[in-house]
């Protein structure tokens, strides 16, 4: 058969030389940066905490996007994908470490969350809430969900990874009944954890939209760092013929997709409240326009969503992977900007303050994420070689 | 089209359609339907429908030489069946959009039995639906001037662009323009088909106007097929815009139950949870009449099944989601509103819809019931009910007790009411009586390019 040559041209292992070096600069840069972080704890640390929960709520997003595509692809038995499936569960497998990253978020609850301070007693609305609203109910739920989906996320992982070597189908099914339910815990835990850790930092405000804003933002940077992952491996020269241009056809359209769901969502909760005008809760608006705020409004209007939605609709440009390449970045980008337009303006009500603690908290969150991720790709193949639609997969094509 | 390379391992990829037919066998079974009588189940179908389209019409005079008065609707509930009926129909229709445009992007070759069927429901749903905001204007015959920005000395009237109500006119009608665009697309090849076997000349010539010349040749197969794909992407966004606008017509206000965000999503996917519902129960049956096993598969329904179990335990996550939020708001109205759905005087309705929606779909997570007819016709008999009452239970609980207890209410509907609602379900199997006898209910182009690799893969090629 044809498509068995695609297989004997790729090397589905790095090489140990390539790992290494990655993994060496990844812990120095991890190293670096928690280093500069700890000194900007010192410095600042009210700066530091929100510096820290974009950080943190971004690749939490952003890992939770993959285990939703994961469990996506197994429910409805797809086969395009398969050859970037192992990719979007070394994403999902990084979920796990969160239980770790979260703990200056815990520590931090009394910079972050207007609720934890002494004056919500004797505020009418909030003192209703801090039955819910408190310090120990905040860990015991941050406890049970990054324990979920770590239990998910190491199950769906095993199940792949087993059938590396057995290549059973029974490996497939197992992992879609796992799937099926997983979704399900996925969308409650995800908006209850949105709930807590971005939406309550206006602790008055509410909007029943919030956990699927949350979750698609994530999903979209998700879906622009799994490409952006493939395309570096590209480079590198790994996986040519596994993941070709008919395989980043379809993860472009998902990125059109996506950026097109998160303008529906983003535009539905912003219409609605503006419609309603009702001041408790269009001050949520309110204080993300303040002084130059305001700003970031034309960025998000047209960064996250008219100019990739033009650029990407042509079947041209979902091919040509350098564009396809930039919108990735772009995307991953904009993720972070929407976070930092909902998380910041509660330090910073005056206007936007960008300090040196924010990109490196990025920069430390992410590179903890990355280091287990990365460990997840040594001297393990990069994509499910015992998956039963792997040779689909190969043969694919978009007509 | 779109394809995958099929794999031959049947466990992975099991045969869309069953028995090792050729393209001709499924041209005659299908083509046939619509060239014989008809089977006495349908005369006996007819002969419920029909009587219940007469009391639509009676029903209808009745209140336009009355006046809407006639309707249980009052003050506070001044939206009481009218609008939970439109909104019902128009959620029917989804199941149609998300077939023939979402599902095709997405390359679920399974659409291709159920896709024709589904599509000419949605037509006929946005029919039944139009009828309650047209006949609540109180003169049909002025509704035009109404809803459409036609300059106009008779009426000086001119449209308020900012009521949601008014986007759902255009929501609405360029939803039913697209879907009957992408309808007739893909009935064209087999139109042609029923013209090439017609006997009588005037048959002939009825389907060769309907076929528009069609040939077969690989150019137009070409040309159709890119038509069809754009149409594809067109619908898809309609699939989302139609039930959001819907949902904008009650979140938009202030009003406690109504106002809330979550609101587009959540009322998309009741849409097409109550759509597959409608289109399961309907298309049981008319598998099981003109025994049409062969292409309505037991896989067919259980991705159905699965469809519902996936929609309804999203509609359940908005109604807890929206519970949960009204609590934590801490807003002594919304606490209300929502402790009155569940336990104030619509406490039946509530739990109706509670029961229907959200625990009955919860069946289809056994596969022995996912692949049981009487059982999944039984649970889409449910979730049609239950997706009725869930826009009642909105509507009704969230206007009966208005802000100052002396303005409460409760709504009762009349004969007026029942009878309107029962024969808008007349209308709607009247026409898609007719459509089962006069068009090809199955795509049976489509139904060969699913074949086509079927047979290829059986000859060992690929």
């Amino acid at each position: 058969m044809a498509h068995k040559e695609h297989q004997a041209n790729d090397n589905y292992f790095l090489s140990p030389a390539t790992w290494t070096t990655v993994r060496n600069s990844l812990a120095f840069v991890a190293l670096a940066s928690w280093i500069a972080l700890a000194a900007g704890y010192a410095l600042d640390r009210q700066q530091f905490t929100f510096s820290y929960l974009v950080a943190f709520a971004y690749f939490v997003s952003l890992a939770l996007g993959a285990m939703f595509y994961v469990m996506i692809q197994h429910l409805t038995g797809s086969a395009w994908s398969v050859t970037v499936r192992r990719l979007m569960e070394n994403i999902m497998r990084t979920i796990p470490v969160s239980a770790l990253l979260v703990i200056p978020v815990i520590f931090g609850t009394h910079q972050l969350y207007e609720w934890t301070h002494a004056g919500a007693a004797n505020d009418p609305v909030l003192s209703k809430k801090l039955g819910y609203l408190n310090n120990e109910w905040f860990i015991i739920r941050a406890a049970i969900t990054i324990g979920l989906w770590s239990l998910f996320s190491w199950r769906l992982y095993s199940v792949s990874r087993s059938q590396d070597a057995n290549g059973s189908i029974e490996g497939t099914r197992t992992a879609e009944r796992w799937s099926a339910p997983g979704v399900v815990m996925l969308f409650v835990t995800a908006s209850l954890a949105s709930f807590d850790w971005v939406m309550s930092l206006d602790p008055h405000w509410w909007s029943t939209m919030f956990g699927v804003y949350f979750l698609t933002g994530g999903a979209l940077s998700f879906m622009a760092a799994l490409i952006a992952i493939c395309l570096a491996l590209r480079s590198a020269g790994y996986l040519k013929n596994s993941i070709r241009d008919e395989h980043y056809h379809d993860l472009g359209k998902w990125l059109f997709c996506l950026t097109v769901f998160w303008a529906y969502i983003a535009f539905s909760q912003y219409m609605l409240i503006w419609y309603g005008n009702l001041p408790e809760e269009t001050t949520w608006f309110h204080r993300r326009l303040a002084g130059s705020w305001s700003s970031m409004r034309p960025l998000l209007v047209f960064g996250h969503f008219f100019v990739p939605f033009f650029v990407l609709m042509p079947r041209a440009s979902k091919r040509n992977l350098k564009l396809l390449g930039f919108f990735a970045g772009w995307m991953i980008l904009m993720h972070y900007c929407d976070l930092y337009w909902q998380i910041m303006p509660i330090l910073h009500t005056k206007g936007i303050a960008v300090n040196w603690m924010d990109p490196v908290a990025w920069i430390a969150v992410g590179s903890v994420y990355g280091l287990v991720f990365w460990s997840g790709l040594k001297e393990k193949p990069l994509i499910p070689v015992g998956d039963p639609r792997l040779e689909q997969c190969l043969a694919f094509h978009n007509v | 089209m779109a394809d995958l390379a099929i794999d031959p391992r049947t466990e992975l990829n099991p045969p869309l359609v069953k028995g090792a037919e050729g393209y001709g066998d499924v041209t005659d079974q299908i083509s046939v339907i619509t060239e014989q009588k008809p089977p006495k189940q349908w005369y006996m179908a007819m002969g419920v429908a029909l009587p219940l389209l007469g009391l639509l019409g009676i029903c209808l005079t009745y209140l336009v030489s009355t006046g809407i008065g006639v309707w249980g609707n009052n003050n506070p509930v001044g939206w009481g069946w009218d609008i939970t009926n439109f909104v019902w129909w128009i959620g029917i229709g989804h199941a149609g959009t998300l077939i023939s445009a979402i599902l095709f992007l997405f390359r679920q070759r399974w659409r291709t039995s159920i896709n024709r069927a589904a599509e000419a429901m949605t037509l006929f749903a946005v029919a039944c639906a139009a009828i309650y905001p047209l006949f609540h204007t109180g003169r049909p015959w002025r509704a035009a001037y109404w809803l459409f920005p036609i300059p106009n000395e008779y009426l000086h009237i001119w449209q308020n662009f900012r009521s949601p109500l008014m986007w759902d006119v255009f929501a609405v009608s360029t939803y039913g323009t697209v879907s009957a665009l992408f309808w007739f697309v893909g009935l064209i090849p087999d139109l042609a088909t029923l013209r090439d076997r017609a006997k009588s000349p005037v048959r002939r010539y009825i389907f060769g106007i309907l076929s528009l010349g069609w040939r077969g040749s690989a150019s137009q197969w070409r040309h159709y097929e890119l038509a069809y794909l754009i149409l594809a992407g067109i619908s898809t966004p309609l699939v989302l815009s139609v039930h959001s606008i819907v949902s904008f017509d009650f979140a938009t206000s202030v009003l406690p139950g109504w106002h809330t965000t979550i609101f587009p999503p959540y009322f998309v996917a009741g849409a097409v949870f109550s759509g597959f519902a409608m289109v399961l129960t309907l298309l049981v049956l008319v598998r099981w009449v003109y025994s049409l096993q062969n292409l309505i598969t037991i896989k067919h329904l259980e991705n159905m099944c699965k469809v519902m179990l996936a929609t309804g335990t999203i509609v359940g996550f908005a109604y807890g989601t929206e519970f949960f939020i009204a609590w934590y708001s801490a807003n002594q109205y919304e606490r209300f509103t929502f402790m009155n759905r569940a336990f104030g005087p619509y406490a039946w309705a509530y739990w109706t819809m509670l029961l229907c929606n959200v625990v009955s779909p919860q069946f289809f997570w056994f596969k022995k019931i996912r692949t049981s007819i009487p059982a999944m016709f039984v649970l889409s008999i449910f979730i049609n009910i239950g997706m009725w009452f869930e826009r009642f239970v909105i509507i009704a609980t969230s206007l009966h007790r208005d802000f100052l207890p002396a303005s409460w209410g409760y709504f009762r509907p009349t004969w007026v009411d029942i009878g309107t609602f029962v024969g808008t379900i007349g209308l709607f199997l009247t026409l898609f009586l007719l459509f089962i006898r006069f068009l090809p209910a199955i795509a049976v182009s489509e139904v060969k390019g699913v074949l086509h690799h079927q047979i290829s893969t059986e000859k060992g090629g690929h």
